[in-house]
């Protein structure tokens, strides 16, 4: 019962963080598009909190390089379990069109592991609302293998 | 009222609470090793806290000492008040002060007036007189003051290790220490007004002696103001005497207080001078700065005079004068002036960032708080000036001995210095912080007594409006205080710095003893409040259960003082359980790093992120604010005054 | 005695319950207004149940004991409330939670929670006198602080404290996290300093500043329907228009600054309350 309500709660109550790495803001105002009247994903109890501390869902668009890499780490860890990352757009999902720049490391996922890819160029808002909705069944289905990463010191070497 | 004959026990503690600390002095000043001065200063402290405590049972009395020798009191006290005066005299000629030789001189003449051409020795005068007021008064005097001294040994022997001094000055250090509480229970116990005068004019000798004990050209200088502010007090407390005598032939304190002769004249000219003298005592504006300036005095001497006992004399002088004047225009202004200091030391309070000054600001807004309450002379509002007395002193020496040691530690008194203290000296912190609730949150005392004070202000628009204000600036300071010495990287293990024993006891026992009597409150009115009130005012409240209520308002201590036990035993479970939580770095935007408030700037150099506190200096900063408060003070004195003629 | 348990577990129940509706209606409200559909009525209390599921990660152990002691004092004031107790001790309690929420942001070093709680501070200055001012503006009115005494007056009290009343909903703006005053922090889908004194608060420990400040509305929104007490429909009125009027302030009007917000509230919450308590004396 009780593990029934957390469930349909994260379900319902998906807070995120929005994260540039290095991106051209297309993909991030199409994400910021989802927030105005037209998409309104605050019917979904969605809502746009800039702190990692309180967040569930990392969208990260744009592409990783060698300077803000640490700052995604950090705010990866930063955020408490359980948490979902989506990558959204080329860029975030293998470095897009600037894949072959000497300062790009690539996608997301070579620095934290990625539960949703939301391809595009830039990315619908469908598609991103998507992308969300289903992280959100992920993120409602991580349980107690999340806990486990608890008590390891929130900044890794590089 | 029961009045006990003068009883040998009666004597016998009166005895020890005034003559005993002058010997102690005397015998402190002699012995040269320290270790011995220690005990003596000790066993005196014991004997003081002793005597105090069975001197509620014996409480009320009134008592005549028999004449000593052939000479009776009065002829001696005269000879000391006129040798203290000469002194006085002395110090302005060696600091070349024209002021306190003119003050000094002033006094003299009028004194030697008096003696000589209006005194006719009475014999029939009771010299000292106990009522519960007077108990709390010696109560606070004996225990608070006996800490004070405990915590002073170890302090001064580190203070003085810092400054290099090759010869030890604590022999002075203890001797005026141990007259000052000798002289502060022989002015509360006093009921001749003459022999009042003259123990007020020995803790003004002692505040200067005090405060220029570094020698330094700092302290000289405060020193010197001190005692020439204190010393106009004094000298409008023998025009004053001087007045009272003439119109009412007496100078029982008591049989002034019920003397029928209220309406305009020399009578109340007289009271109107002597609140004004008390206020000079207690700091108020304009004459705020001799406190100031009395904080580069080491902290003990702070604790002591300049926040629980000397600065209290003010106060309890016109709480007792309080009957005396109720429903004159006089009681009305003094209500007005205490509001109006409540307010703009608070506000001054706001714009400090030095710990001391804060505390001294703190203190005249208190007391002004105090003062209000006398001047609105309503049964409860007598009662809320009485807890305030009660409790303040005790928690604002705790914050001045917790300033004290964390100065020693980081050598400096700002707050921004303090900030994150808690990892250094986590002890310390929370005592420092627990003594900040005490002064801001109920169910403790200061706030029963204010909002006891609120309740009675209510129907004076000025006072109210001025208490509400202060009271919300009260809050912004306190906090603000608070919440930087806990700031803190993540606190693993509470781990206990080092302090010498007697520290850790005078800390311990102030802050314990400031609960407990918190929690206590109700018995407290009932026995030492009401016992006080019934000669002039029907006791107000009624305590059932602990909880204190009149027709319209309820204050349930007792409760509200479990079910905050309570919630303190749940934020420490809580506390503990969050010590297994996983550590993150507080939000720098993502470029934190491993240490705490560090992040990564441009070129990837490492940058400290600062904070500093709001002191908002731009609307409450001293210079500004104090040069108009100062004004505003001055009309309103002008006005009690005046008004009164 | 039993129904002292009773008002005791009613206050303490109803709180985090009537709070959450009050707020899950505001974001209805908010987003209506903003040409949306917005989230379902029960949305905050699945926000509460998400966060406290959340991993527990704190940035020092003082924050815990300062969030507890928050909770603990706004639904002891609350509860108070319930019990009929006196009013200017219910402000006082309250004003206990509001403090321990500002020291706990300050235990924090980064510069939002500090400048957040700097803040926070400047919002309590603004708003305690003028609450005390109209608790003394009831108590001119009526006689007495105790709740019992003003519930059972005989006449509304908005009819003879009009500008009270006013200076009543300057203090609900401020302490609902409402623009124009909402600078240390603001209400959900809207940041301010990222989010001010919160920002290092999360998980159980950012749930319980919510739960804490429902108790908080719920007292305050009691306080309003003190106004019309003289029966069920005049509450009710009461408080639904006064919360529509400060969501619809709230909508309209801009985030402002804290030397503003000082000299404004200040300024007009003292000259009204002034006005009326100087009526209330001379009648």
């Amino acid at each position: 019962m009780i593990k029934w309500l957390i469930q349909k709660s994260r379900i319902k109550s998906p807070w995120l963080l929005h994260y540039d790495c290095s991106s051209c803001n297309g993909c991030d105002i199409e994400i910021l598009a989802c927030l105005t009247p037209v998409y309104d994903i605050e019917r979904f109890g969605i809502i746009n909190v800039g702190n990692p501390m309180h967040a569930d869902i990392l969208l990260v668009t744009g592409t990783v390089n060698h300077r803000n890499k640490k700052v995604l780490l950090n705010l990866f860890d930063q955020m408490p379990d359980p948490k979902v990352v989506a990558a959204i757009g080329s860029c975030a999902l293998s470095g897009g069109i600037f894949r072959q720049a000497y300062n790009v490391v690539g996608g997301v996922d070579k620095v934290i592991p990625v539960d949703v890819y939301v391809p595009g160029c830039p990315a619908k808002p469908e598609a991103i609302i998507d992308g969300v909705v289903l992280g959100l069944q992920k993120f409602s289905q991580k349980r107690e293998e999340e806990k486990s990463r608890a008590g390891r010191s929130d900044l890794r070497q590089f | 009222m029961h009045m006990v004959e003068a009883m040998p026990t009666v004597e016998l503690i009166s005895t020890l609470l005034i003559i005993l600390p002058f010997l102690a002095a005397i015998a402190c000043y002699l012995i040269r090793g320290s270790g011995i001065r220690s005990i003596v200063v000790l066993t005196t402290g014991g004997v003081l806290i002793t005597s105090a405590v069975l001197l509620i049972a014996l409480t009320p009395f009134s008592l005549s000492p028999q004449p000593f020798r052939g000479v009776s009191i009065h002829v001696m006290v005269q000879t000391l008040d006129f040798l203290l005066l000469l002194i006085v005299m002395y110090f302005g000629f060696k600091n070349r002060h024209n002021a306190i030789k003119g003050l000094a001189f002033f006094q003299i003449i009028f004194l030697l007036y008096f003696e000589f051409f209006l005194f006719k020795d009475k014999q029939d005068t009771s010299t000292l007189y106990c009522d519960h007021l007077t108990l709390v008064m010696v109560l606070i005097v004996s225990i608070v003051g006996a800490l004070i001294c405990f915590q002073a040994i170890p302090y001064m022997k580190s203070h003085e290790e810092h400054l290099r001094l090759k010869k030890t000055r604590q022999d002075r250090f203890f001797f005026v220490m141990m007259l000052f509480l000798g002289a502060m229970n022989g002015l509360v116990l006093s009921n001749d007004m003459l022999i009042f005068y003259f123990f007020f004019e020995l803790t003004t000798l002692c505040s200067f002696l005090l405060i220029a004990h570094d020698g330094t050209k700092q302290a000289l200088k405060s020193a010197v103001r001190a005692l020439w502010m204190n010393s106009l007090g004094g000298a409008a407390f023998i025009v004053a005497l001087v007045g009272i005598y003439r119109e009412t032939g007496t100078l029982e304190l008591q049989r002034i207080i019920l003397s029928g002769d209220i309406g305009a004249g020399v009578f109340l000219l007289s009271l109107a001078l002597l609140c004004f003298a008390a206020f000079i005592k207690s700091a108020q504006f304009p004459f705020q700065s001799w406190l100031l300036g009395a904080m580069v005095a080491p902290t003990p001497v702070s604790a002591l005079l300049h926040s629980s006992t000397m600065v209290n004399v003010g106060v309890y002088l016109v709480l007792r004068l309080a009957p005396a004047i109720n429903g004159t225009f006089l009681s009305q202004c003094v209500a007005l002036f205490g509001a109006f200091t409540f307010l703009s030391a608070a506000a001054l309070a706001v714009g400090q960032s030095n710990g001391k000054k804060v505390l001294a600001y703190s203190t005249i807004s208190n007391l002004g708080l105090i003062f209000a309450c006398a001047g609105l002379n309503t049964p409860e509002s007598i009662v809320a000036g009485m807890l305030l007395l009660v409790f303040h002193p005790i928690i604002k020496a705790l914050l001045f001995l917790c300033v004290g040691a964390i100065e020693q530690h980081i050598a400096s008194r700002d707050i921004e210095d303090m900030r994150g203290l808690y990892a250094d000296m986590p002890l310390t912190a929370l005592m420092t912080v627990m003594g900040v609730i005490m002064m801001i949150m109920p169910p403790f005392g200061i706030l029963l007594g204010k909002w006891m004070a609120i309740e009675a202000a209510a129907r004076n628009l000025y006072v109210i409006i001025m208490v509400a204000l202060g009271s919300a600036l009260t809050v912004m300071y306190w906090a603000r205080w608070a919440g930087t010495l806990m700031s803190d990287p993540f606190a693993g293990r509470f781990k206990p710095e080092r302090q010498p024993f007697l520290t850790w006891e005078a800390l311990g026992s102030l802050c314990a003893g400031a609960g407990l009597l918190s929690t206590a409150a109700p018995w407290l009115y009932t026995h030492m409040i009401v016992p006080t009130l019934s000669r002039a005012y029907p006791p107000p409240y009624t305590t059932q259960n602990g909880i204190l209520e009149n027709p319209y308002g309820v204050f349930a201590v007792f409760p509200l003082s479990l079910v905050a036990a309570l919630g303190f035993v749940v934020a420490i479970w809580a506390v503990k359980k969050a010590a297994r939580a996983r550590v993150v770095r507080p939000y720098l935007s993502g470029v934190q790093t491993a240490e705490s408030g560090v992040f990564t700037g441009p070129m990837n150099q490492l940058v400290k992120a600062e904070a500093r506190n709001y002191y908002l200096s731009s609307i409450f900063g001293e210079k500004k604010l104090t040069t108009w408060i100062n004004l505003g003070a001055g009309v309103l004195l002008t006005l009690m005054v005046g008004g009164t003629l | 005695m039993i129904d002292s348990a009773v008002f005791i577990l009613i206050g303490l129940a109803v709180g985090p319950l009537l709070g959450g509706l009050v707020s899950g209606l505001d974001r209805i409200l908010t987003a209506r207004l903003q040409s949306r559909i917005g989230p379902p009525l029960w949305q905050p209390f699945y926000d509460v149940i998400k966060l406290w599921s959340k991993e527990k990660t704190a940035v020092n152990v003082w924050q815990a004991f300062c969030v507890y002691c928050y909770v603990a004092a706004t639904s002891i004031a609350l509860v108070l409330f319930f019990l009929r107790s006196d009013l200017l001790l219910i402000l006082f309690i309250q004003a206990v939670g509001a403090v321990f929420l500002a020291v706990g942001a300050l235990s924090s070093t980064s510069p939002f929670s500090q400048v957040g709680a700097h803040r926070e501070l400047l919002q309590i200055l603004s708003y305690e006198p003028l609450l005390i001012l109209v608790t003394i503006g009831v108590f001119l009115e009526t006689g007495s602080f105790k709740i019992e005494r003003i519930y059972n007056w005989n006449e509304p009290l908005l009819m003879k404290l009009p500008f009270l009343f006013v200076v009543l909903g300057y203090t609900l703006l401020i302490k609902l996290r409402k623009s124009p005053f909402d600078l240390s922090t603001s209400h959900h889908a809207h940041q301010e300093l990222v989010k001010g004194l919160l920002t290092d608060y999360s998980g159980s420990f950012l749930a319980l500043t919510e739960i804490g400040h429902w108790y908080e509305v719920v007292l305050l929104l009691g306080l309003c329907s003190l106004f019309w007490a003289t029966n069920w429909i005049g509450m009710i009125v009461i408080v639904v228009m006064t919360y529509l009027i400060e969501v619809l302030i709230d909508n309209v009007s801009a985030r402002l600054n804290w030397r503003w917000m000082l000299g404004y509230v200040w300024a007009m919450g003292l000259t009204l309350s002034m006005v009326n308590l100087i009526w209330l004396y001379t009648s």
